[in-house]
């Protein structure tokens, strides 16, 4: 039976940097297959809305603003989103992918949650038809 | 040991949680006790219910897989395969080989985290908190691997339903190999403590004894059934995904008490090491996915097992048809163990609980699950809110 048998850990921990890591200042890159913020391609998406069905937070809407044009525009909410990646593996056409860069996604104030996706065109009709500017709500 | 039953009518109650009941999920304990030693012990659960279950049947067969993840935070794979395995043997998928041995590779890893996680709330549990802290920081290069494999820390995603989301690339292969390289080392360290460390085997040797009879009579699972000298695991007994490929070799011990469930544990890592290893050298080749996955499932029902880092998951799940599950009935381990937690508690010393509760690695979030009331009229099956309302203020009018 033996006593401080961790012993030989701490002495060597003494010649070594601390594990952790100063986060703000520290940056450790992240993994290239790591899931991240969604991004949308328009181009391709036949409006099947395969991503909206599956997905298990319910963080994708697919808007069609012209079905027979394939005009559609994405609201994506982040702070739903898990990042799951199903909905890439629902997309049959390639048009979603999960970012590996943006993933500090945090936010104090709750617009950015909201991410509108599509052309330009669509999005501005969109926004002319759809939606009202949304109010902050004032820092107390 | 042996039970003291105080011959006094009245009892000394000391109460243990919700919060904070040696871990940081909710529980709660009472333990009588005479003097030191506990002479009754209940336990009420409940506090983390979810309704996931519930929530399921809201959802759609794809859905339900990344809810399912999230029942437990240490073994959320486990869970999505347990789901995905019984919904490919209700919708009758074929899942290739290559798919289902890549479930069993990140299984492995998941349980080498599970692990070591555990060894460290253990020794923090038995105020070794060298070696807690040492334990947890050797964790992290089984978190990274997963991590640069899968793309997250915790509920990994892996699964699909009909095979895997990802391949695994050369260079993950190797950061594998070496991350298990340096691990394998640090666990036969660790072995060593766990059984020679003089102050750390006061806390375990000894203590909590399961006799293997016991074990079998209370329906312990996992590894806290294996310290007893139960040979049971469900990845030997009933080989699923690529079990049958890849074979294990049961880890038992027969002493059942604290002790021995350490050494199992630990040996279970060098396990699976071997089997992270020969999946990686032979991989069968193939697509990761099969080719198409039904919406609509046709009505029938399956059950599914699988050995989670705790013990055996079981998986009810009915199907009438259409894109929803009718039933996902869940039965986590810690629900088996907890019988063996309050049987074991009579006769110990109170300062002894901690660790009894934390020998059977309790996840407290996985087993809160519904429970349907059995009176003893014998009536059975569903109460309203009205009903369980009234039953509530009947109880606390009685209890006055």
């Amino acid at each position: 039976m033996k006593i401080a048998t961790m012993f030989s850990d701490i002495w060597q921990s003494l010649w070594q940097r601390p594990v952790t890591q100063k986060y703000p200042f520290e940056r450790k890159e992240a993994p290239d297959r790591l899931r991240g913020k969604l991004h949308w391609n328009p181009e391709n998406c036949t409006g099947c809305a395969l991503c909206n069905k599956d997905c298990p937070a319910n963080a994708i809407e697919v808007i069609t603003i012209d079905k027979k044009e394939k005009r559609f525009v994405m609201r994506y909410h982040l702070d739903r989103c898990t990042y799951c990646a199903q909905c890439v593996e629902s997309c049959r056409f390639s048009c979603i992918e999960l970012s590996d860069k943006e993933w500090e996604l945090a936010s104090t104030h709750k617009q950015p949650f909201t991410v509108y996706y599509g052309n330009e065109d669509d999005l501005n009709e969109f926004m002319a038809k759809f939606t009202q500017p949304e109010s902050e709500p004032t820092p107390q | 040991m042996t039970a003291v039953i105080s011959p006094k009518k009245e009892k000394f109650i000391i109460p243990i949680g919700p919060q904070h009941p040696a871990l940081k999920e909710p529980g709660h304990f009472e333990f009588a006790v005479d003097g030191e030693i506990v002479t009754e012990a209940t336990v009420r659960l409940g506090y983390v219910h979810r309704g996931i279950e519930k929530g399921a049947e809201a959802r759609n067969w794809t859905q339900n897989l990344y809810l399912v993840e999230r029942i437990c935070g240490i073994c959320s794979h486990i869970h999505a395969l347990t789901y995905a395995l019984g919904v490919e043997v209700l919708a009758e998928v074929e899942v290739p080989p290559r798919a289902q041995a890549i479930r069993v590779l990140v299984a492995e890893l998941e349980r080498i985290h599970s692990h070591l996680l555990w060894f460290g709330v253990a020794a923090h549990e038995a105020g070794f908190d060298t070696l807690f802290m040492y334990s947890w920081r050797d964790r992290e290069t089984i978190m990274d691997i997963l991590e640069a494999l899968t793309g997250n820390r915790v509920n990994y995603s892996a699964n699909v339903l009909g095979g895997v989301k990802f391949d695994i690339s050369d260079e993950q292969r190797k950061v594998i190999l070496d991350g298990l390289d340096f691990l394998e080392k640090r666990t036969h360290h660790y072995l060593d403590v766990a059984t020679s460390d003089g102050m750390f085997l006061q806390r375990t040797r000894g203590i909590g004894i399961t006799r293997l009879q016991d074990a079998q009579r209370l329906g312990i699972v996992g590894p806290t059934a294996r310290a007893s000298g139960v040979m049971r695991d469900v990845r030997v007994d009933a080989p699923y995904a690529a079990y049958d490929m890849f074979p294990i070799n049961i880890v038992v011990e027969t002493a059942g008490d604290l002790e021995a469930r350490f050494v199992v544990r630990l040996k279970e890592l060098f396990e699976s090491f071997r089997l992270v290893r020969e999946i990686l050298d032979n991989l069968p080749p193939g697509d990761l996915q099969a080719k198409r996955f039904p919406r609509r499932i046709k009505p029938g029902e399956v059950i599914s097992r699988v050995e989670a880092p705790r013990g055996e998951v079981f998986y009810y799940i009915r199907s009438n048809g259409s894109d929803m599950p009718e039933r996902v009935k869940v039965r986590t381990p810690t629900l088996c163990n907890m019988a063996s937690v309050l049987s074991l508690a009579v006769g110990h010393h109170l300062a002894d609980m901690p660790m009894l509760l934390v020998g059977i690695d309790p996840c407290f979030s996985c087993n809160d699950r519904g429970v349907s009331i059995c009176s003893s009229q014998g009536e059975h099956g569903r109460w309203t809110w009205e009903r369980l309302r009234q039953f509530g203020i009947d109880y606390y009018a009685n209890k006055v």
